[in-house]
């Protein structure tokens, strides 16, 4: 039995549980999928975040993805960490590097089940801060720095745009040069992602390099991010699915529980842990329901590469306007839709990085 | 992997139980695994009986055909390679 019939119809919990736990940031990427900035007045409060953890925990939830906004923001975030690990439960926690000190490095070299990943836009402060914010190429650079002199082994994410596209060589190297190991991930069209998304979305031609160029650097993490891309050839690495609601979710800061972190959108909204427990909601919302139980239609289902994508990113085509039994919108046998120069001007500018939001 | 050998799970590895069989997690290099059910009682026999045994009752109650085994064994013996499962001495 393939992974895809295995997961298609869901599984006890989410194998991916991303927990956005502030909207919380001092930056204001132009790419946001949460469009991140201030904290909202009613994010869950610490108890009922440990009250959350506690229910993951007897779900026997391996680990879940931490993000925000910034986390690190949040006051009470080692806290909730610490909660979580004391419970068995992984922690992968998503930062702009922006807040990690020294102490923050120690506290995360002496945890065995903690992943960092800082976030990295571009190998130049040219590239990266046209995105992120003007100075944060130095600030990642710097957090990553503190975690190498811990001896720990971060993560650096980058979401691939065209105009960081070439910059993936020299990405690969200043992160392994440093001991750490690059993720890819994909542009999606969410939040403030959709306003950038014909900028920064890769070409056809880039497409297929990247697909190139993961096969060949095989210790290069995607988060399964480019699954559309295995319609190339040989499956890229990983579970090659639209996992939303089957084995992935995301739970907001409100407590809001949505097919994936990117689809933040009311038609997605599964639920809220403080009407319903999380549990009930991961294994009966008709929403989550409704998605273990379809099958991409149309076009897909005729071509003869729908065994490797299974019809692409349902965020992706939701957020472009397409049906959701419509190709992926960067669909590889799809024409290209678009001008092609890699530097096309932003319509947003990221606001420069600012004190942290307090509570 | 012997028939007289019995195994218990490494301690950084989670089990949970899914339809299928079972996810298994490991702490330690966060790989996740897909356990069929027919492994299910070898790999949380916590070490108590060996996997032979384990294997004939399986075959006696008709819940394994005799010939699955050795390839169960190959399996098992790849989980022990990745560290998922240790061989109790």
């Amino acid at each position: 039995m393939s992974s895809y019939e295995t997961l298609h119809h869901g599984l006890s919990a989410p194998i991916c549980l991303t927990w956005e736990v502030t909207y919380a940031c001092n930056l204001a990427c132009v790419h946001c999928l949460s469009s991140s900035g201030k904290r909202a007045p009613d994010e869950l409060t610490t108890a009922e975040a440990r009250a959350l953890i506690d229910e993951w925990a007897a779900m026997q939830v391996f680990y879940i993805n931490v993000g925000g906004g910034e986390p690190l923001a949040r006051p009470d975030f080692f806290e909730l960490m610490e909660h979580a690990l004391e419970r068995r439960i992984g922690v992968k926690f998503s930062t702009n590097g922006t807040l990690l000190d020294r102490a923050a490095a120690r506290w995360i070299a002496s945890t065995d089940y903690v992943d960092v990943q800082i976030s990295l836009d571009g190998a130049s402060p040219e590239v990266n801060d046209a995105i992120r914010g003007r100075g944060t190429f130095q600030h990642a650079r710097r957090a990553m720095e503190l975690l190498a002199g811990e001896g720990f082994r971060f993560k650096v994410n980058h979401v691939v745009t065209r105009r960081s596209f070439d910059q993936l060589d020299a990405l690969y190297e200043l992160v392994t040069g440093m001991g750490g190991q690059l993720r890819v991930t994909r542009l999606r069209p969410s939040g403030r992602g959709a306003a950038v998304w014909h900028a920064l979305k890769l070409t056809q031609e880039q497409n297929r390099r990247l697909y190139a160029w993961l096969r060949t650097h095989p210790d290069v993490l995607t988060g399964d991010s480019f699954f559309h891309l295995s319609a190339l050839g040989a499956p890229l690495d990983g579970l090659n699915l639209c996992g939303a609601g089957r084995i992935v979710c995301c739970v907001d800061p409100r407590g809001d529980v949505y097919a994936c972190p990117f689809v933040l959108a009311p038609e997605f909204r599964a639920g809220n842990v403080r009407e319903r427990s999380f549990a009930s909601i991961w294994r009966d919302s008709p929403l989550f329901r409704r998605l273990r139980a379809r099958e991409v239609e149309g076009r897909c289902r005729s071509c003869g590469a729908y065994g490797r994508c299974h019809g692409g990113c349902m965020a992706a085509k939701h957020f472009t306007g397409a049906s959701l039994d419509d190709p992926d919108p960067e669909c590889v046998f799809e024409p290209e839709t678009g001008p092609t120069s890699t530097l096309i001007p932003l319509p947003l500018t990221p606001r420069p990085l600012r004190p942290v939001p307090l509570r | 992997m012997r028939r007289s050998d019995r195994i218990r799970l490494d301690e950084a590895v989670a089990l949970r139980r899914e339809r299928f069989g079972a996810l298994a997690y490991s702490y330690r290099d966060r790989q996740l695994l897909f356990i069929d059910r027919r492994l299910l009682p070898f790999v949380s026999s916590d070490g108590g009986r060996p996997v032979g045994e384990i294997a004939d009752e399986l075959i006696d109650r008709g819940d394994l055909q005799e010939d699955a085994v050795p390839h169960l064994m190959t399996v098992l013996e790849g989980l022990r390679r990745k560290g998922i499962v240790h061989v109790v001495v």
